[in-house]
């Protein structure tokens, strides 16, 4: 095995993604490590290795100097041990000091964390020493823990891992010697023991593997605050990665995020956040500090507004001029240069640069940054396409006697139209992509302002962010809850539906615990606070929901990527054709070449391509409405399309989410008297299954008999008193332990729960009178709507709060192929994240709040429009007729959607692909053939027709299930 | 002498877009990962 002795990890670095930014920082390390062989840069665990003395800062200021924030490596005396392993480098803390972080990546929920931590149990000893920080996507387990072992198990599990650099907290003061590094070398790991024998680097002070988020909070000394920055002007993940590199440049940062889809940067560390805002500002981009997130986004929101707007205004000027310079071309008949005619278009050709510059500038910034990250993308060939285009125009206009007549034609019209086109197309896709945050923003509607908290015997007003854990809140009838806590006096009903979904306000005593954003709709009562802020549930929530829509992936960029390989490509050919040209064509060759090399430039640059994607969106997502899905976001249309696995939620998706009496069995009376008993003892009642058996009483004309008395025992049923008797109607446990014998209602309870239905249980006295069932019936289309999804090669799985036997009847009962019972409303979201984690593109369908993570976390998330707002909003889709029949849908409009869209980037190019040999003239030799401007001109609109016939063609599609007239209405 | 400077321009050019967008690496592919 081999092994660097001489070298050791001194540095930990940021940014560096390939064999070119290795070899930059072994060039910039050159001078001080006396050779570059000296220096080992560590890509996969982003570390540099170096010779012993080296003097570690110099070196990390030389490294963050050349482009990638560095800094010295925790300084830690002592010897070293040597494990062999070829990848994992580990870092096996051996003092108790120590602890071992390892670096982990896809981990997006608590779900993924629960099962990082149940998979860590034999290693750590227990679940609770094993901290899972989502945020940094770091792993802290204890002190003496195999790495390398612990990262093999992580990567198992489905989280790509990695040992990082273990940290010494009781060392950061600086105790140690200098640079004595543990972990990695490139292909041997070392490993130390800390001893504490000399004095720390001041940049070894701050924690370099970030940490758990508590710690995060509590302890600041290591990671500080998270400052969250609005960011614009960021369109690519080069940008995002440019930004992240600029934070982490800031002094104080130890871990920076750039989240594309809501244009924010959340930086961790002590740095000041005015530093912060200079660095994005000097890397080219906006940035502003948010302090108030509802602040934030209407600011969002208003942006967006005015970004749509000013696009349109682009597009309207640009393609003005366009169609009016092609109208005069048309009018004149020519759009040749002559003696006549020169001076005007000099003039048409200023204006034309006027105009790119003040409707495309954003094309030529975003392809010059672009280009500074070794990348091509769409703006590359905008800003190509058009430049060349208007370059060589001029030249013409200005020198058309140094040209071949034929070579006098001028493009400035092809410039306008082309960014005119690409701005409407970019227009249409930022309406498309629906307002994200809209959900966000109903959660924190839910949040109270303030409170009123008692300090020192006295009421007082304050704002919610002031509230101390510890603290006493009054909260009076129709108040909202400001903070989780546990009630210490009165007792109430709190309308929890806003969390739970479940609908009736569930009564709360003294040590009851009640939560933020939740409604008290009874008596006063007075609590004391155990969570605040972002602790609480509510926040929670919010965090969840805001996760998984940021960790979404951007819209695929097709366009980009194609891009991406063309571009380059087509600046071969160019190069190319020019140098032939220059070398065996015929005189003047100077000029064939120019003209060869420009036309293929232009030709090249298809101006359909910024509509193909939005056209097709806008026409499918036309077409999804028709069937009564409203979807929100652009991407969702495409993601749909490759679902494979849809998770239903149980109750109001697949049942109706109202339950009914399905079956009335009595033992020792008749069953028009049990009824009436129950009724008697229900109407006292706001519980759903209370409803339920009402309404069967009302249906069967059944006066309900008179019961005082009542009380309501939370999770075991209702009692009251009739005729000096106690009636009871309540589940079996509960009857059981008061000591009443079910005898022969066993089998019909039996029966009742294989039908997924509740057994109520109804005793007068010590006497069991009978049993009735009351059930959530199935959605009469569920079962089709589910067939039609494993047509479609969908797995289909149900999750739901339900005991097994009951989720067992309704999974067989709607013919899914799985079910999760038992699962807490909270832990829906952890099954959508264990499923994706399997390598599953899944959907979520649901229509409670309790639900909106879990819609939030899912690649594509269907609210039923008949939930909750917030539901709606988290979703991207929305099925606004409540069938479910709006899944497969979905889905099948999304796939012929994406078709749709490969056809038409395919339409974007070939014109244009197919121009570019006649442009570099391959036909000439043969034919004598050169490109011709008419050609380039019918190509380039060509292109575009065939877009949006193709685009249209999307509005004759026809799902495999009609929905009838009047479901279409809706 | 100039087809001989034309040349080798156009080479290095030819060399420079191929090392600059496919040799050197490019960093949107590795964020791109990262973020998703």
């Amino acid at each position: 095995m081999d092994k660097t002795v001489t070298l050791k990890t001194t540095l930990t670095i940021s940014g560096a993604t390939c064999q070119g930014c290795a070899k930059k920082i072994r060039n910039a390390l050159e001078s001080l490590a006396g050779s570059t062989d000296l220096v080992e840069v560590d890509l996969d665990n982003q570390t540099v290795a170096l010779p012993d003395g080296i003097d570690a800062e110099e070196a990390a200021r030389i490294v963050t100097e050349t482009g990638y924030p560095a800094e010295p490596v925790q300084a830690e005396g002592g010897e070293c041990c040597d494990s062999q392993s070829e990848k994992a480098e580990s870092c096996c803390a051996s003092s108790k000091e120590q602890k071992v972080t390892l670096s982990i990546s896809g981990a997006s929920c608590q779900g993924c964390a629960k099962k990082i931590r149940n998979a860590l149990e034999s290693l750590a000893g227990s679940t609770e020493n094993v901290e899972v920080d989502l945020d940094n996507q770091t792993v802290t387990l204890p002190a003496g823990v195999d790495a390398k072992e612990a990262a093999r198990i992580v990567t198992e599990t489905g989280y790509p891992a990695e040992p990082v650099q273990t940290e010494d907290e009781e060392d950061s003061d600086g105790q140690s010697e200098k640079t004595e590094s543990c972990c990695a070398s490139k292909k041997a790991s070392s490993c130390h023991n800390s001893q504490s024998t000399g004095k720390a680097d001041k940049g070894e002070a701050k924690a370099k593997a970030p940490q758990d988020a508590h710690d995060q909070k509590h302890t600041s000394a290591d990671a500080g605050e998270q400052v969250v920055l609005s960011v614009t002007g960021a369109t690519c993940a080069s940008c995002v990665n440019t930004i992240e590199k600029a934070l982490m440049s800031v002094p104080g940062v130890t871990h920076a995020h750039m989240n594309l889809s809501d244009n924010t940067a959340t930086a961790t560390g002590d740095a000041d956040p005015q530093a912060l805002v200079e660095a994005v500002e000097s890397s080219g981009y906006g940035a502003s500090v948010i302090e108030n997130e509802d602040e934030a986004d209407a600011r969002k929101q208003e942006e967006d507004k005015k970004q749509y707007k000013t696009l349109l205004v682009k597009m309207a000027v640009s393609l003005t001029l366009g169609l009016g310079l092609m109208g005069w071309g048309l009018g004149t008949g020519t759009m040749m240069v002559t003696e006549a005619n020169q001076l005007t278009w000099i003039n048409l050709g200023i204006l034309t640069l006027g105009v790119m510059i003040a409707t495309g500038h954003h094309f030529y910034t975003g392809a010059w940054k672009a280009f500074k990250h070794h990348n091509a993308n769409m703006d590359t060939l905008i800003a190509l396409g058009t430049g060349t285009a208007w370059l060589y125009s001029i030249v013409v206009a200005s020198f058309p006697e140094a040209l071949p007549e034929m070579a006098r034609h001028v493009y400035f019209e092809a410039s306008a139209m082309i960014i005119g086109l690409i701005n409407l197309g970019q227009a249409l896709e930022l309406r498309a992509k629906g307002k994200t945050s809209e959900a966000v923003r109903r959660l924190l509607d839910l949040r109270a302002k303030t409170a009123r908290v008692i300090r020192d015997g006295e009421e007082q007003d304050i704002p919610v962010e002031d509230v101390q854990k510890g603290d006493q809140i009054r909260v009076r009838p129709g108040e909202k809850l400001p903070v989780d806590g546990v009630i210490a006096e009165g007792s109430t009903r709190i309308d929890e539906s806003m969390l739970t979904g479940e609908p009736m306000p569930v009564s709360k005593g003294e040590g009851d615990e009640v939560s933020a954003g939740t409604l008290n709709t009874h008596g006063s009562i007075i609590y004391e606070a155990t969570r605040v802020g972002s602790d609480t549930a509510l926040a929670q929530i919010i965090k969840l929901v805001k996760k998984a829509q940021g960790s979404k992936p951007a819209i695929g960029r097709l366009a980009d990527k194609i891009s991406s390989v063309f571009v380059p490509t087509v600046m071969l050919i160019a190069v190319v054709a020019a140098l032939v040209w220059y070398n065996v064509g015929p005189e003047p060759a100077v000029v064939h070449m120019m003209v060869a090399a420009t036309t293929v430039l232009i030709i090249a640059c298809p101006c359909a391509l910024g509509l193909a994607t939005p056209m097709s969106v806008m026409v499918g997502v036309g077409k999804a409405a028709e069937y009564g899905a409203l979807i929100r976001q652009g991407d969702a249309l495409q993601t749909a399309g490759k679902l494979d696995l849809v998770i239903l939620d149980k109750t109001g998706t697949i049942t109706e989410g109202r339950p009914a009496v399905t079956r009335v069995q009595a033992s020792e009376s008749d069953e028009n008297r049990l009824l009436a008993l129950a009724a008697g003892l229900e109407q006292h009642s706001e519980h759903p299954l209370a409803e339920a058996i009402l309404a069967k009483a009302k249906d069967d004309e059944i006066e309900p008999l008179k019961v005082t008395g009542f009380e309501a025992l939370n999770g075991k049923g209702v009692q009251g008193e009739h005729d000096g008797q106690t009636v009871r109607l309540g589940n079996r446990r509960w009857l059981e332990a008061e000591g009443l014998a079910l005898g022969s209602l066993d089998e019909a309870a039996r029966g009742i729960t294989d039908e997924a239905g509740t057994p109520l249980f109804l005793a007068l006295g010590e006497t069991v009178l009978g049993v009735i069932g009351v059930a959530d019936a199935i959605k009469p289309d569920s079962k089709a709507a589910i067939e039609r999804l494993h047509q479609a090669g969908i797995k289909v799985m149900m999750v739901t709060g339900d005991i097994d036997a009951t989720a067992k009847a309704i999974a067989t009962k709607a013919g899914i192929d799985d079910y999760r019972a038992e699962v807490l409303p909270e832990d829906k979201a952890e099954v959508v994240s264990e499923m994706r984690g399997k390598g599953y593109t899944v959907a979520m369908v649901g229509d409670g709040i309790n639900d909106a993570p879990a819609l939030a976390a899912a690649d594509v998330g269907f609210a039923i429009g008949t939930g909750t707002d917030v539901a709606i909003e988290s979703a991207a889709i929305t099925l606004m007729r409540g069938s479910l029949h709006g899944v497969p849908d979905a889905i099948e409009i999304s796939r012929a959607t994406v078709t749709n869209i490969h056809q038409n980037l395919f339409g974007a190019f070939i014109y244009n692909s197919l121009g570019i040999p006649v442009a570099a003239g391959l036909l000439y030799p043969l034919w004598g053939i050169l490109m011709s401007p008419i050609l380039a001109g019918a190509a380039m609109s060509l292109s575009s027709v065939t877009v949006v016939s193709n685009a249209n063609r999307l509005r004759f599609f026809r799902t495999s299930h009609q929905p009838i007239a009047d479901e279409q209405k809706e | 002498m100039q087809d001989l400077l034309v040349n080798l321009g156009g080479l290095v050019l030819m060399g420079a877009i191929i090392w600059w967008f496919w040799l050197s690496g490019s960093d949107s592919k590795a964020s791109e990962h990262q973020h998703h």
